[in-house]
């Protein structure tokens, strides 16, 4: 919602006044009771370690119906253009919502090939930018890239959006979810979206050991936690383990797919592709835009003396003597030791994510 | 128990949000309405459309080449009136998924005459004597996300999958120079000849300064201070010359016949500002 400052500014005011009136209210009343109305399961919470989320909820507010109904849309191949094709056939729970080894691109309608690695889904509430060039800006726009797409659903917006209006349940999933009797596209993206920034994954062993839960390291994982923040963090920093920022990280010379460039329309971003958060990286083989890597001894390995020059390969990559960052073998497998303790079981056996139809 | 406090602030603040946009509209006292034509012209030509692929040629461009036009559109936002003594009126800007409640952002389009008037309301009573407005979408409207009516892809709204954002000012039709091939495909097509200008981009954002950033403000003076009270209602008449811009950018057919990324676009943007004139107004 935008508004003007000073229409801001008077909400604001009027928003504390209301809040003092409200918390006073709450702590004279029962407070029992209304912790047991609420159902936790569809309310978006930011972990205490993480930063503020980027999604605009006063727009679209998270609630059990519009949860579940972009739930159910998640699972529907009525998506794709023959419905053939579901949002889950390429970001799959088991591997954390990104694509399993066996479809190292994605595999779209009449199986055509895509020229990427579907990326996992997790804490999208926290982005700025998404798919491995942030075009898009805002994750309602994120859907629409996959059905559109001609190598992925194939199908037009509208066409969706008519297929939803003719269908048997979704025009009473969506009266209740949003009191429309007419369903369009941005009520769909909206569902898509509350269902999407629900998925957040902060309850690896890691978190659980750094939020004092009791859980503890093995010495292997805390030298590797060390290591990493010496030769990794400067790139895939803090909580979320990334920066979001586009670079060129060395695994060609020159570029089939421009990346960034293609979004910047600028030469020094040829190449570039966005640091992906490294939660759950133990799941979400293939590695890299082209899924150029198996495993992540491939992936340390390419980093420790597999680098490739090119004008933009990042800065952080050939600073020393010698391209790519210097590790042993032994510390390469500290660091992996150290990555697989980012991976959340929780988040992967998570029932809120799994296919409401099975 | 900090999750209960989130939820009903959540609602508390929802329906206080509400609650002071229609303040906003209920607050002001004497207001009345100002209308903002837009005419679109091509040089001295009132524009006409003709079917795509067509080459019955209307118009001509600097360097004599010939052209029609199928598709002319864009979008005027943020609208602003300033007067001589300080009167000032913004327009309420709202994006919304509920197509009625999208408010302050306009489609204008050549082939809709209805939608070339924009009624703005609760203008504060006054003098006035320049407008301002954005031509396009700019960051506030994309960065909201998924909106109905005028801004919902799968309806009206033209708008780049690929680098999220609204297509500001579309241009198509047919020019005997341009070299495009006719392209058919699955349920679209491409006709002989044509050209497609369409100019996009918003993004200028930190700290990533290599974005093309294409949306132009327009700032026009109406000549003289015009009266907006209860019972006047004044229209101010703006004429849109596209030969402005595709002189003002030169472009050549025979080069320039497909525009689809900010970076090819600026050229065109470059010259909105200069393609808006106010012609005159009904007091």
């Amino acid at each position: 919602m935008y508004i003007s400052r000073f229409t801001a500014n008077v909400c604001r005011w009027v928003g504390s006044l209301i809040l003092g009136v409200c918390l006073t209210l709450l702590f004279s009343c029962q407070t029992d009771e209304i912790e047991g109305m609420v159902d936790r399961k569809y309310i978006f919470v930011k972990p205490d370690n993480f930063p503020e989320p980027t999604y605009t909820f006063d727009n679209n507010p998270v609630t059990e119906k519009g949860f579940e109904l972009g739930r159910k849309l998640f699972f529907d191949p009525v998506l794709s253009r023959d419905g053939s094709v579901s949002c889950n056939n390429c970001h799959i729970q088991a591997t954390a919502f990104a694509d399993g080894p066996q479809h190292p691109m994605s595999v779209g309608v009449d199986n055509r090939r895509g020229t990427r690695n579907a990326p996992a889904l997790t804490n999208l509430a926290f982005m700025r930018e998404f798919f491995w060039d942030g075009g898009v800006t805002h994750l309602d726009f994120v859907p629409t890239n996959a059905i559109e797409n001609a190598q992925e659903m194939d199908e037009s917006l509208a066409n969706v959006v008519d297929k939803l209006n003719q269908d048997d349940e979704y025009p009473a999933l969506f009266k209740e979810a949003f009191g429309i009797d007419t369903i369009t596209s941005p009520y769909m993206l909206h569902a898509f979206s509350q269902f999407l920034v629900m998925m957040v994954s902060a309850n690896s062993k890691y978190d659980k050991y750094m939020r004092n839960e009791g859980e503890s390291l093995t010495d292997a994982e805390l030298e590797g936690m060390k290591l990493f923040e010496e030769k990794c963090a400067s790139c895939h920093e803090g909580i979320l383990f990334s920066d979001f920022s586009f670079r060129n990280n060395g695994i060609n010379a020159s570029f089939g797919d421009e990346g960034r460039a293609r979004i910047t329309e600028h030469s020094a971003d040829q190449g570039k592709f966005r640091v992906p958060s490294l939660r759950n990286v133990g799941r979400t083989a293939p590695y890299m835009h082209n899924a150029r890597f198996q495993t992540l001894e491939e992936v340390l390995r390419h980093y420790a003396g597999g680098v490739v020059d090119s004008p933009t390969l990042d800065p952080l990559l050939s600073n020393g003597a010698q391209l790519g960052i210097s590790m042993t073998e032994e510390e390469q497998t500290k660091i992996i030791a150290f990555l697989k303790t980012l991976s959340d079981y929780d988040f992967v056996a998570d029932q809120r994510f799994t296919n409401p139809n099975h | 128990m900090k999750t209960t406090h989130n939820i009903l602030l959540s609602i508390l603040l929802l329906t206080l949000f509400i609650a002071c946009d229609e303040d906003e509209n209920m607050s002001l006292e004497a207001s009345g309405a100002f209308v903002v034509e837009f005419d679109n012209y091509v040089g001295t030509q009132q524009m006409q459309l003709d079917p795509a692929g067509s080459t019955d040629y209307r118009y001509a461009n600097a360097s004599g080449q010939e052209f029609n036009l199928s598709t002319f559109r864009y979008y005027v936002s943020n609208i602003k009136l300033e007067g001589p003594d300080g009167e000032r009126f913004e327009d309420v800007m709202n994006v919304s998924a509920n197509a009625d409640d999208v408010e302050g952002y306009y489609l204008v389009l050549e082939s809709d005459a209805s939608s070339q008037f924009i009624t703005l309301n609760d203008v504060p009573t006054g003098a006035y004597d320049k407008i301002t407005f954005i031509l396009g979408i700019a960051e506030e409207g994309v960065q909201e996300g998924a909106a109905g009516g005028i801004l919902d892809p799968a309806e009206d709204a033209w708008f780049w999958n690929w680098n999220a954002g609204y297509i500001n000012l579309g241009i198509e039709g047919t020019a005997a120079d341009s070299p495009q091939e006719r392209i058919e495909g699955d349920g679209w097509l491409v006709e002989e000849n044509t050209f497609g200008l369409h100019v996009g981009g918003w993004k200028e954002v930190e700290p990533d300064d290599n974005y093309v950033n294409n949306i132009r403000t327009v700032t026009l003076d109406l000549g003289a201070a015009v009266t907006v009270s209860e019972d006047m209602k004044p229209q101010v008449h703006i004429v849109f010359d596209l030969l402005k811009i595709l002189d003002g950018a030169a472009i050549d057919f025979s080069q320039t016949y497909s525009v689809h990324s900010p970076l090819l676009g600026a050229p065109l943007a470059d010259q909105i500002p200069a393609a808006f004139t106010v012609d005159h107004v009904h007091q």
